[in-house]
């Protein structure tokens, strides 16, 4: 069974909880992470992210973040997060 | 109110702070001092509100602070010399960022255009060299930012040519290991970065600061979330990640910390020279899937030169590239213990700690609300106090006794509780002070004149009832000093003096008051032109003959206006006389001197607080009224050679060679319906706030006594002669007398029996 979280345009202080919880809801089926909207990406939504992918990794079922806006490459370069959470063909890309 | 919104409450209030603050440094610069220190305080201030704007995502406010402040930066940084054409130019953009802020908060809107050309000029006044066309895309930029992802991130790309940051192409070749090396190891730096919760909670973002470190130098962020718990147990609000960024600047530790300067004490840092530990910078690789293929990120990155030619410098391009750029610094490694990613930092470098600010500076924000209860309570507990040595009073026990001496000690803390609780409302009139300066630049442009304003006694503190209240009567007040009374500058040319006026405002405390004034170097009234007018407008009669200060103070007279014309700014014949009624409502007087080609001056008197009031008890026909101090000339015992009869029931007193009205305050309150002969009671000489006097007729004097102030109003209704009740020691209510009433309705007749009888009840 597969599922879809859409990231919102604001990953802030507000959208961790949500986050959260839709990850926690989906957890044990393949997921795919639309990040295609997001505009801005703090620090406690890329914890969640980073917790998501960890999770899943350690269920051994597929995470995959589809079509990442540029935003959020950016800001998940910047946060050093991105071999953790870019797919390879993302993180050689620069632009 | 949701939590970030309450944030954003907090935000704007330190806004209007930094704004006030950016303002008053401006103005020190342009007084000549221009030192280090007020130039730092500036862009501190400005970088400030874009740092807070960026996090709540405050786009064209964003956008604009940061032209700013990199014009502020080149200036702290000696690349332009401060002249008095840019403080100039610095004072008009901090109008324009305030208007940014007010629009970010929803009131009002910015002039577009009006930003856009502030940012060209800004922009030129920056980099001098830069053609017009170079500043162009600046002046579009609230355009393009719709476009761009993330505001801070485009503003990023434009960091880059405006400090002149270059990407070196030889670090991001294969051989950046190499090149790496080759950087001075003075200029590399690591910065640990463990953010708290709070920094979140704050709604500050370790994006930004990430962003902020990378305008100094090309940063490469490695993230350590060995702390992070497994999805379940993450609490959403809660900081586990933290990071080691490597920074490649040349601009030295304090340029690092200042970039932490609004996170502190919401973060960890530390900041080392050199290159961090191996294993710390890899410690934090451990968990992550799959590893950087380096390889892959260099011929990508070796175009971003092209890409980001100064002006094009727009979107990520050019902000990945310094992301990019080091890239090979995080390939993959073998693994390090994790244990490393927690040790501390070797001995040999020096952890650099953060200044945390000093208890002195922080402060307490608390809702007025709640102050006002307090005070509204200590008031109380005043009036018991009172009752309660009235009643010891009354049991005749001795003044030596324990018990006395305990009372007296009560009256005594209860004295100081009072008067430390009225400090905590009492505010220095900056806050009111602040907005004048833009308001004289506004009035001055629009009136053509030049003028500067000279403040004085900013710190003076009033009470907030007050302070809030002052503003008003003091914007007319300017407004009517510049455009009356500065004259033109080819006037002023004309008659010698510097074409630039200076309208001076100053507050300060006198007797138990606070005095504002407010004078211009101007002209002075133009006595014979305010007699004819008024004589014109029907406001007096043309045969009268009046003293100077007599025709200086008709133009406090409803419906007088000099002006020529009527100009947007006063003229309306609505100033003066406005003035004039806010601050008797106030409790306050108004007075002006003027001399003819040397200026005038407004003298502004307000009490100190409308919480509390020093009065005159005194006893009129079984009742007990307070008569507030500050009207009170002297009291005497009439004989009966001074009391004149005038008219079929008036009479007058001669004091020392002038005759004031005797007013029976029984009477005119309806308390009797015909008044005792004025030689068994006591004579009190008042002034009114327009200066007449009148002797106000009371059965006896009880005394002098602080009261508190209670509404009627709020409690009861308006009661024409009453300005307000207290309650006495013994528990009754005293009514407070409105002086200037007693002395009109005494003008006006006795009221009709029809009105209600005042009876101060039990």
């Amino acid at each position: 069974m597969s599922t879809a979280i859409a990231l919102p345009e604001t990953l802030d202080l507000k959208a961790s909880g949500p986050l959260k919880q839709a990850f926690v809801e989906r957890r044990g089926q393949d997921i795919e992470v639309h990040a295609d909207q997001v505009r801005r990406l703090g620090g406690l939504c890329l914890q969640v992210l980073l917790a998501a992918r960890k999770a899943w990794a350690e269920d051994g079922k597929p995470f995959s973040i589809t079509a990442p806006s540029e935003a959020f490459v950016e800001t998940i370069r910047l946060f050093g997060a991105e071999g953790a959470l870019l797919q390879a063909e993302i993180q050689g890309a620069a632009s | 109110m949701d939590e970030l919104e309450a944030i954003k409450v907090t935000f704007f209030q330190e806004c209007e702070e930094l704004l006030a603050d950016l303002e008053g440094g401006l103005l020190a610069m342009q007084d000549g001092n221009d030192d280090g220190d007020t130039v730092n305080a500036v862009f501190r201030a400005v970088h400030s509100i874009k740092g807070g704007a960026g996090a709540f995502g405050l786009e064209p406010l964003v956008r604009f602070a940061h032209v700013f402040e990199t014009l502020l930066d080149a200036l702290r940084s000696n690349e332009i010399p401060g002249t008095p054409d840019l403080t100039a130019l610095l004072l008009r953009a901090s109008d324009v960022l305030a208007d940014h802020v007010s629009a970010a908060r929803g009131l009002g809107v910015v002039d577009m255009d009006v930003s856009a050309a502030m940012a060209a000029e800004l922009k030129i006044a920056t980099d001098p060299n830069a053609a017009p066309a170079a500043a162009a895309p600046v002046a579009e930029a609230p355009q393009y930012v719709d476009a761009a992802p993330i505001v801070i991130g485009a503003d990023d790309g434009m960091d880059d040519d405006d400090l002149g940051f270059d990407f070196q192409p030889m670090t991001i070749t294969l051989d950046a290991q190499a090149a790496d090396a080759a950087v001075l190891d003075g200029d590399v730096w690591t910065v640990s970065i463990r953010p708290k919760s709070d920094l979140y909670r704050k709604a500050n973002e370790t994006a930004l600061l990430l962003r902020e470190l990378s305008r100094l130098g090309p940063i490469q962020a490695t993230l350590d979330d060995s702390a992070l718990p497994a999805l379940e147990f993450i609490d959403p609000e809660a900081a586990y990640v933290t990071w080691s960024v490597r920074v490649e600047t040349e601009q030295g530790e304090e340029a690092i910390r200042e970039v932490f300067e609004f996170v502190d004490g919401d973060c960890d840092l530390e900041i080392t020279r050199g290159e961090a530990p191996v294993a710390d910078v890899l410690a934090s690789l451990l968990d992550i899937a799959a590893p950087a293929p380096a390889p892959e990120a260099a011929p990508v990155a070796v175009e971003i030169p092209a890409e980001a030619p100064p002006v094009s410098a727009v979107g990520p391009a050019a902000e990945a590239a310094p992301l990019a750029a080091p890239m090979p610094v995080s390939a993959p490694a073998p693994a390090a213990p994790p244990v490393a990613a927690n040790a501390p930092a070797p001995a040999a470098a020096k952890p650099a700690q953060i200044d945390v600010p000093g208890p002195g500076q922080s402060v307490i924000r608390v809702d007025p609300e709640r102050i006002d209860r307090l005070i509204d309570l200590v008031g109380e507990l005043v009036i018991n106090q009172a009752m309660l040595a009235q009643r010891v009073g009354e049991y005749g026990i001795a003044p030596s006794s324990n018990l006395a001496m305990g009372l007296d000690e009560l009256e005594q803390l209860t004295r100081e509780i009072q008067d430390s609780v009225m400090a905590i409302r009492a505010q220095p009139v900056k806050s009111v002070f602040q907005r004048m300066p833009r308001l004289v630049r506004e009035v001055a442009n629009m009136t053509g004149k030049q003028a500067r304003l000279v403040m004085d006694g900013e710190n003076t503190e009033v009470d907030k009832t007050v302070i809030e209240r002052l503003s008003d009567p003091i914007t007319h007040m300017l407004r009517n000093a510049i455009d009356h009374g500065l004259e033109s500058p080819e006037e002023r040319k004309a008659a010698g003096k510097n074409p630039e006026g200076v309208v001076r405002l100053a507050a300060l405390h006198r007797s138990g008051r606070i005095v504002i004034e407010v004078q211009d170097d101007g002209k002075g009234i133009n006595r014979e032109r305010v007699h004819s007018i008024a004589v014109k407008k029907g406001l007096i009669s043309p045969d009268l003959t009046l003293t100077d200060e007599e025709i200086d103070n008709l133009i406090f007279l409803p419906g007088f206006s000099t002006a020529d014309k009527i100009s947007d700014v006063s003229g309306r014949g609505v100033g003066m006389d406005v003035v004039k009624r806010s601050v008797q409502a106030l409790g306050g007087r108004i007075s002006i001197t003027s001399r003819p080609g040397l200026g005038s001056t407004f003298t502004l008197s307000l009490p100190l607080t409308l919480a509390v009031l020093d009065g005159m008890v005194v006893d009129v026909a079984g009742e007990t009224l307070v008569i507030p101090l500050a009207c009170i000339v002297e009291s005497l015992r009439p004989k009966a050679e001074e009391i004149r009869p005038l008219g079929p029931v008036g009479s007058v007193l001669a004091v020392r060679d002038s005759f004031v009205p005797l007013i029976d305050v029984g009477l005119t309150l309806n308390y009797r319906d015909r008044s005792p002969p004025p030689t068994e009671g006591v004579v009190l000489l008042v002034e009114g706030e327009d200066g007449s006097r009148a002797a106000l007729v009371a059965d006896a004097i009880h005394g002098q006594r602080q009261v508190v102030i209670k509404s009627l109003e709020q409690n009861y209704q308006q009661v024409e002669g009453v300005a307000a009740a207290t309650i006495l020691g013994d528990g009754r209510v005293a009514l407070i007398l409105d002086v200037d009433a007693v002395i009109n309705l005494r003008r006006r007749g006795p009221p009709p029996p029809s009105d209600p009888t005042l009876i101060a009840a039990e």
